[in-house]
C-alpha cells in the first residue's frame, strides 16, 4: 500500500491555490483506492504481468481531459497487467480513415470517439465489435452500450456567460436568451458545426424537446440568421474557453467540462443548466488492431467504478457507470451533465437520427454560412 | 530504363535516395489521393458534376482564389520595400534584417495565429493600446473577420516573398542606375524604368510562392476568419474528416492543383515577354 502511494507522481502545490491541494487529495484518493482493490482483488492479482511486453496506443483529446484518462484509465491497467498504454492524439477523423483504408496493424488502437464519429465509424467499418465476454456492458448504462462502442463519459453543451459583464445569476439562463441581443449585449459564441446547433436554435426557437427531432432544418437556420452577425464561433473547445474568459464574448455555448476547468482556475465564468444538451464520448477499438484482446481488456477497465469516478472527480466530466456516482465529490457533483437535477433539465442529443443526414445537413449549414 | 541508366552522369546517383524518398512518400500517396475524384464512391465524373453545380463548393473556390491574391497584393506592397532596403544595405546591417525576417520561421503556425489572436481579440493587446491612448472609443474588429485574417497571413508570408526578391535585387548592377541617371533620368523614372522592370523575375518568383501556398491556408482562415471566410483547404478537411468522403475533397484538390499549374503558366508567359522588353 505505502509502495504504491510512493509511486505518485509529485503535484506541484502553490499556497494560493487550495483548488491545487483538493486535486492533490483526490488524486491521492483515486490512487490508494485503487491499490486497495489490486491487492483486495484476487482477479486482479491473478492479472498481474499477464500482457508483459504486450503494447497499445491509446488516443485521445489531450488536455486535462487525456491526463485523466491516462491517470485512470490506462496507468492502472498497465501496472495491474503489464502492458505498455502510449498515448497520442489528439483524435484526428481522417487520420482514423486513413490508417483503417492502409490495412494492417494502425498506428492507433483504443480512441475515445464523439457520438456522431462513432456511428459514421460502424457504418464505414472502422472499429472492432466489441467482444462483450471481455467487455462488461452490464456496468454501463445501457443508453450508452452499442456493439462498436461503449461510452466514456458524458457531457453537456450549456449556456455560459462572463460575470463580469452581467453579474453572478444575472446572465442568459436558457438558448432562447443567447438569442436575445437586447438583454444580453456583446459577441455570443456558438460551436463552428451543424451538430447541436441546429438543436439549440430550435430550442431558442420554442420548440419542444420531446419533439425537436426530425429537426426542422430550416426553421433552425432562420432562428441563426437572426443573431449570425452577433455571433463569434469557435473551432476548437479551448478556444471557446479562452474567448469567454478573455471577455471577447459575454456569452454562448461551452462545454460543461471546459467551464469547470476554467472556474476551477479563477475565471469569471458561470453556467446555466436549463435545456443542456447531453452527449457522451465513446471507446472504440480500430479495426486491424493486434493486441486486440489487451484493448478489450483495457476498455473494460476504463468503466470500472474506481477509474470512471477518478475522472469524474478531475475534469467534471460524469461517470457512464451508475457505480461510480456514490465516489463523486460533493464539489464536483453540480458539474456533473449526469447529476440527477441536470439530467431532469437536460435534451439528448441524438446521434442516431444523425447519422445519415450528416453529409446532407452539413452542406446546408455550409450554404447558409457562406450566405 | 537502360536509356536512363546510360543517360545519367556519375553524380547523379547521388540524388537517387531523395528521389525514391519522394516518389513513395510525397508523389505516391498524393496521385492515390487524387485518383479518387474519378473513382469514389465509383468511376465517373459525379465528384466534378457535384463540384460545378453546387454553389458552395464555387463560393469556397473563389473565397480562396480572392483572399490568397489580396494576401499576394500586400506582402508585396509590404515585403517590396524591404527586400530593396536589405539589398541595399551590407555587412552587419544585412544580416540583422535577414536574421529579423527569418525568425517568424523558427515559430509554428499555429504558434502564430494563436498569438495574432492574443493581439487583435478585441480586448487583446492593439485594442487596450488605442483605447488607452484615446485614439477610439469602442474596440476595433480585428479578428473573425477578413481584416483579421489578412493581417495574419500577410506576416506570415512575408519571408516568402521577402527573400526570392531579396536574392533578385542583391544581383542588379547598380551601374544601370548610374547610366540612368547621367542620362538625365530622374529618380522616379531610374527607378520605374530601369530598376523595377530589373527586379521583375522576384516579384514574379516571390509573388507566386506567397499565391500557391496561401491557396493551402486552413488553420489562420478557421481560426481568424469570419464564418463567411471558408477556404477550400477547410472545406476538404471537413469533408474527409467529418463525413468521410473523399471523392469531392479528391475533386477540389484537383482543380485546386490544375488552376495553380494554369495561373502559374500563363505568369511564367507574360512575365517572360516583359523579361524580354526589358532587355530590349
Amino acid at each position: 500500500m505505502k509502495d504504491e502511494m510512493d509511486n505518485v507522481p509529485p503535484v506541484r502545490v502553490r499556497s494560493e491555490d487550495a483548488v491545487a491541494s483538493i486535486h492533490r487529495r483526490r488524486v491521492l484518493q483515486g490512487v490508494g483506492a485503487l491499490a486497495a482493490s489490486a491487492l483486495l482483488n484476487p482477479l486482479a492479482r491473478a492479472q498481474a504481468g499477464r500482457f508483459d511486453g504486450k503494447q497499445l496506443v491509446y488516443v485521445s483529446w489531450g488536455g486535462v481531459y487525456q491526463d485523466f484518462q491516462k491517470k485512470s484509465y490506462c496507468d492502472p491497467f498497465a501496472k495491474e497487467t503489464g502492458a505498455r498504454i502510449i498515448q497520442d492524439g489528439p483524435v484526428n477523423e481522417a487520420k482514423i480513415r486513413s490508417m483503417v483504408a492502409a490495412g494492417g496493424n494502425p498506428d492507433w488502437n483504443v480512441i475515445d470517439v464523439t457520438d456522431t464519429f462513432l456511428f459514421n465509424g460502424t457504418a464505414h467499418n472502422l472499429f472492432e465489435k466489441l467482444d462483450f465476454s471481455i467487455v462488461n456492458k452490464s456496468m454501463v448504462e445501457p443508453a450508452y452500450v452499442t456493439d462498436y462502442g461503449i461510452g466514456t463519459c458524458a457531457w453537456s453543451y450549456n449556456v455560459a456567460y462572463n460575470t463580469k459583464a452581467f453579474g453572478v445569476g444575472k446572465g442568459p439562463k436558457t438558448w432562447a436568451d443567447l438569442f436575445d441581443v437586447k438583454r444580453f449585449p456583446g459577441k455570443r459564441m456558438f460551436r463552428n458545426r451543424v451538430y447541436a446547433t441546429l438543436e439549440i436554435a430550435l430550442l431558442a426557437d420554442g420548440v419542444e424537446p420531446s419533439k425537436l427531432y426530425p429537426l426542422d432544418v430550416n426553421r433552425a437556420l432562420k432562428k441563426l440568421d437572426t443573431i449570425k452577425d452577433h455571433i463569434t464561433w469557435w473551432t476548437t473547445p479551448s478556444q471557446s474557453q479562452q474567448l469567454i474568459v478573455d471577455g471577447a464574448v459575454s456569452c454562448g455555448v461551452i462545454q460543461n467540462g471546459r467551464a469547470y476547468d476554467a472556474s476551477r482556475k479563477g475565471a469569471p465564468i458561470a453556467i446555466e443548466w436549463a435545456q443542456n444538451l447531453q452527449s457522451v464520448d465513446y471507446l472504440v477499438i480500430l479495426k486491424g488492431t493486434k493486441n486486440l484482446d489487451v484493448a478489450m481488456h483495457l476498455v473494460n477497465r476504463s468503466i470500472q467504478p474506481d477509474a470512471q469516478a477518478m475522472f469524474s472527480n478531475n475534469t467534471a466530466y460524469s461517470p457512464v457507470n451508475p457505480a461510480a456516482f456514490s465516489r463523486i465529490d460533493k464539489a464536483i457533483s453540480p458539474w456533473l451533465a449526469t447529476q440527477k437535477d441536470n439530467v431532469a433539465k437536460g435534451v439528448i442529443l441524438n446521434a442516431a437520427w444523425w447519422q445519415d443526414k450528416l453529409e446532407a445537413l452539413d452542406a446546408s449549414w455550409n450554404a447558409w454560412r457562406l450566405s | 530504363m537502360a536509356a536512363v541508366v546510360r543517360l545519367m552522369r556519375r553524380s547523379d546517383w547521388l540524388g537517387v535516395p531523395a528521389v525514391l524518398l519522394v516518389l513513395g512518400m510525397f508523389a505516391w500517396p498524393v496521385v492515390s489521393f487524387l485518383a479518387k475524384s474519378v473513382t469514389d464512391p465509383h468511376v465517373g465524373l459525379q465528384n466534378f458534376v457535384s463540384v460545378a453545380t453546387d454553389s458552395v463548393y464555387a463560393k469556397v473556390l473563389s473565397n480562396t482564389v480572392v483572399i490568397s491574391a489580396t494576401t499576394t497584393i500586400f506582402t508585396l506592397l509590404l515585403g517590396y520595400p524591404v527586400a530593396y532596403t536589405i539589398a541595399r544595405a551590407s555587412g552587419r546591417r544585412r544580416r540583422l534584417m535577414i536574421f529579423v525576417v527569418l525568425i517568424p520561421f523558427w515559430t509554428s503556425l499555429l504558434v502564430r495565429t494563436f498569438s495574432w489572436m492574443i493581439l487583435l481579440q478585441p480586448h487583446g493587446v492593439i485594442n487596450s493600446l488605442l483605447l488607452a491612448s484615446g485614439l477610439i472609443e469602442h474596440p476595433l474588429e480585428l479578428i473573425f473577420n477578413r481584416t483579421g485574417l489578412f493581417i495574419a497571413m500577410v506576416q506570415m508570408q512575408l519571408p516568402f516573398l521577402i527573400f526570392p526578391l531579396f536574392n533578385v535585387l542583391s544581383k542588379i548592377d547598380d551601374a544601370y542606375m548610374r547610366a540612368s541617371a547621367n542620362l538625365g533620368a530622374s529618380p522616379f523614372t531610374t527607378f520605374w524604368r530601369v530598376y523595377f522592370p530589373l527586379s521583375m523575375p522576384g516579384i514574379v518568383a516571390g509573388s507566386m510562392l506567397v499565391f500557391v501556398t496561401s491557396l493551402g491556408y486552413f488553420v489562420t482562415p478557421a481560426l481568424l476568419g469570419g464564418l463567411r471566410d471558408m477556404m477550400v483547404a477547410q472545406l476538404i478537411d471537413e469533408q474527409v474528416a467529418d463525413i468521410g468522403t473523399w471523392g469531392v475533397p479528391a475533386a477540389l484538390s484537383v482543380i485546386l492543383l490544375c488552376g495553380t499549374a494554369m495561373i502559374f503558366l500563363i505568369i511564367k508567359r507574360a512575365t517572360g515577354a516583359t523579361r524580354k522588353g526589358a532587355r530590349r
